[in-house]
């Protein structure tokens, strides 16, 4: 007995009492609504995952873009969409194709941010999904038959669509938008899940009368960016929202929008009732190097000087990781995940930004990371068992030129060119690190000579799962970073491998297929990489079945 | 071999900046690279001097200038690449086709160009050239800081969700009535009252009714949701609702409906 409650204060510790991982399911983006991207399955463990062999692909046929997406699976079946708002369902344990839903695209419309879809949410037997021309649709998870479909803005006029997956917390479809580099203002927004009706909107850039729009000089509120264009997290038991909110607009050039530009760059968290802001906490005020603070919001409980706190973990596109309170947005601590880092020479006790080094009009200047990010949106992933956060990392630079640039609605709005250059070391490259995420001290650190940008995927079989821009899946020991097992899926990583069980056999999938901006523009620097193949394929392994 | 055809790459770009006359050869590749810089290198897009990045590489490539010219001009649709027409000049594109042209060279193979071609007039509407009513209309039609706003339901010009009615098509004796009234009290013929078994009711543009699946534009919420009804679920459909457009529109004053109107007017006799 005593026994029994000694584990549970442990398990109390170290977090266990939140219950973040995934079982047989994966049936959120993230895992879980806390996005911690942890398997509590163990069947593959170190032990065996030498093992490990592929059980079936299904290709999609659409590469353009890649594959960027996160499957999910419930109750034996995937949903996984692709580029230009595909959906199939297959049957988890056999790769058949079940149904498959073609989005009807208009016929001219303009995708500056890409033809990709990043995931769907499944919920009350619906599938959700935002789209390129800026809807939100609605199908039926039995049949891929359209139940609902809203247009959340029209995407010739904004410039901007949706390429996140949705976020579901009761009853409610969450969905972000593109558009922080447009003459764009941002917003998130709320639709019911049975009938598609408007809930709420959240302005990233509080509109006249609100507080905050004195942070922006003149109209530059109307085009300032802010958009939500990853998929942020939930609490139920605080019934709080957390979304990461991107970039200004203009990028590099931030004349006409003097001011702190709330709440772009910031992490807020909304009521979930009412979309109402609840608090915020903003990374980098007036940003003018492109730093979206739009990644995922990782929810987790750890003691902290001895005392349980309900914590968020946000790493950001400038290169730090931010760990905030999530019951009230106080900064405990940010660490780095790059070594190569010059737009700051620091990050305050306060989470103040220390020796601000800023683009120049008209004249290169050099700034790490580069624009790619000191980590690309590709995810962390939070393993309660060891206690470790496990983050990728980029080592590169550009030369930045900073231009005024006078904003049209829905056009791009950049204020800025860059060129990637080799960092001070000649060091570029990208890295895989397992991180105390108090302290930010790595305990290992996995080296590739280009950057990684496929999210992490933990289990309780003590396994880090990832896969590498030339096509390789791998498998490494959470504890030591030690690689275990690895195979060749023919077209680079750029999604988010998942895990779930079927009838108690654990399967581990990975999207393959390379593509996106950041892929793209690696070629600026690594010249070879302009010939990776994209692909489009969905990859899925298990360990031999017993006879 | 590569400096002969470099040669031959700059030959026609020399011919078109003596045919604009004024500006010289450099001149013309320098207001292009000015305005590559400020339009297409920026972002995530075809990367400083076309190094490429989410956008294809044009650096050491070889187009023909027809092909510039027309993707330049009008877009790739349903890709990232936006039509420049309503925004740059045809000398601007000229210039930004000769500064892309002289690329070529920069690294890679490279071959002659086409001939070249004269740019065909832009067809999209220079700004300048909009009455200032009709401009302000044009803006509060489509105005996205407003939640209530007459594109949620109206698509004119290819912007706007095709609910009701098209504006686009109105004739001189609609166009004529006098403006506030004829936006307050447009007559909604389309708007029917939904009766759903589950107590639901809400007003609706019907748009198709199927055999199995009716579908409907649900009005009770803004922006307008399209759903598709299993027709056993529904109840009833009315033909009277009290659905009213005042209702919708009152968020525009007196003087902005006039502008509106006088948009709508301009829209529809292009």
């Amino acid at each position: 007995m005593t026994r029994i409650i000694l584990l549970l204060m442990v398990g109390a510790a170290i977090g266990w009492t939140q219950d973040g991982a995934t079982k047989a399911d994966w049936p959120a983006y993230g895992g879980q609504n806390s996005a911690w991207r942890y398997s509590a399955l163990d069947g593959v463990n170190t032990a065996n995952v030498s093992q490990l062999a592929a059980a079936w692909v299904f290709q999609t046929g659409d590469n353009d873009g890649g594959l960027q997406s996160t499957p999910l699976v419930i109750n034996g079946v995937m949903y996984v969409s692709t580029s230009h708002n595909r959906v199939f369902a297959l049957d988890a344990v056999t790769g058949k194709r079940l149904w498959s839903y073609r989005y009807e695209l208009p016929k001219t419309f303009t995708t500056f941010y890409g033809p990709w879809n990043r995931g769907v949410a499944v919920a009350e037997g619906r599938v959700l999904m935002g789209t390129l021309d800026n809807h939100v649709v609605a199908l039926d998870a039995r049949t891929g038959r359209e139940m609902w479909k809203v247009n959340v803005e029209d995407a010739n006029q904004c410039g901007c669509n949706i390429t996140a997956a949705p976020l579901i917390a009761r009853g409610k479809v969450i969905v972000g938008v593109t558009g922080g580099d447009s003459a764009h203002r941002g917003y998130l927004n709320a639709f019911d899940l049975q009938t598609g009706r408007h809930l709420w909107r959240f302005w990233t850039i509080p509109g006249p009368g609100e507080k905050g729009h004195d942070t922006w000089a003149g109209d530059s509120w109307k085009f300032g960016g802010g958009s939500t264009w990853m998929t942020g997290s939930f609490d139920e038991s605080l019934g709080m929202v957390y979304w990461a909110v991107g970039n200004p607009a203009a990028d590099f050039y931030g004349g006409n929008r003097k001011g702190d530009n709330l709440y772009t760059d910031s992490m807020v968290a909304l009521d979930v009732e009412t979309g109402k802001l609840k608090w915020h906490f903003q990374q980098v005020p007036h940003d003018v190097w492109d730093w979206d603070a739009a990644y995922e919001a990782v929810l987790v409980d750890l003691p902290v000087n001895g005392q349980m706190r309900k914590l968020l973990i946000n790493v950001s596109k400038g290169g730090y990781t931010y760990v905030l309170d999530r019951t009230n947005g106080e900064f405990l601590t940010a660490w780095p995940v790059a070594k190569n880092i010059n737009w700051i020479s620091g990050v305050g006790p306060k989470g103040e930004l220390l020796g601000r080094n800023e683009p120049v009009v008209g004249k290169p200047k050099l700034i790490c990371p580069s624009i790619g990010g000191g980590r690309s949106w590709n995810h962390g992933a939070w393993s309660p068992k060891s206690g470790l956060f496990f983050t990728t990392g980029i080592e590169w630079c550009q030369e930045v030129v900073s231009q005024p640039e006078t904003p049209v609605e829905g056009k791009t709005y950049f204020g800025g060119t860059f060129k990637l250059v080799s960092t001070p070391d000649g060091k570029s490259g990208g890295h895989l690190a397992a991180y105390n995420p108090l302290t930010g001290k790595p305990v290992w650190r996995y080296e590739y000579k280009y950057p990684l940008l496929a999210s992490v995927l933990a289990t309780a079989g003590d396994l880090i799962f990832t896969g590498d821009a030339e096509g390789e899946f791998f498998a490494l020991d959470a504890r030591t970073g030690r690689k275990l097992w690895s195979f060749n899926t023919g077209s680079g990583h750029r999604g988010s491998s998942i895990t779930y069980a079927v009838n108690g056999r654990q399967y581990v999938a990975t999207p393959s297929g390379w593509g996106s901006a950041v892929a793209g523009l690696m070629q600026q620097y690594w010249p070879e990489t302009e010939q990776f193949p994209n692909g489009s394929a969905v990859f899925v392994f298990a360990l031999p079945e017993r006879k | 071999m590569m400096k002969v055809w470099a040669g031959l790459v700059i030959l026609p770009a020399l011919l078109l900046a003596e045919q604009q006359g004024s500006l010289g050869t450099s001149a013309v590749v320098a207001r292009g690279d000015q305005l590559f810089a400020q339009g297409c290198a920026v972002g995530y897009c075809h990367g400083t001097a076309g190094a490429a990045a989410r956008s294809p590489r044009l650096r050491g490539r070889v187009f023909e200038r027809d092909y510039l010219v027309k993707v330049i001009r009008d877009g790739i649709p349903n890709t990232a690449m936006p039509a420049w027409g309503d925004r740059l000049t045809d000398d601007d594109i000229n210039a930004l086709v000769a500064y892309i042209q002289s690329l070529a060279t920069v690294s890679g193979e490279g071959a002659a160009p086409a001939e070249s071609a004269s740019v065909a007039p832009a067809v999209a509407v220079k700004e300048s050239e909009l009455a200032p009513e009709v401009r302000q209309g044009r803006e509060l039609f489509y105005d996205a800081q407003r939640a209530q706003r007459c594109s949620n339901c109206h698509r004119l010009q290819g912007i706007g969700t095709a609910v009701s009615a098209d504006l686009g098509k109105l004739n001189k004796q609609q166009l004529g009535a006098e403006a506030v009234a004829a936006v307050r009290n447009a007559r909604a013929r389309r708007v029917r009252e939904v009766v759903l078994k589950s107590g639901d009711r809400f007003a609706a543009v019907v748009i198709e009714r199927g055999p199995i699946v009716t579908r409907i534009y649900d009005l009770k919420s803004t922006p307008p949701v399209l759903r598709h009804l299993d027709n056993g679920e529904i109840q009833g459909i009315q033909a009277q609702s009290a659905w009213r457009h005042a209702r919708v529109v009152q968020g525009y004053t007196a003087d902005e409906l006039r502008a509106v109107w006088a948009f709508v007017g301009w829209a529809a006799q292009r």
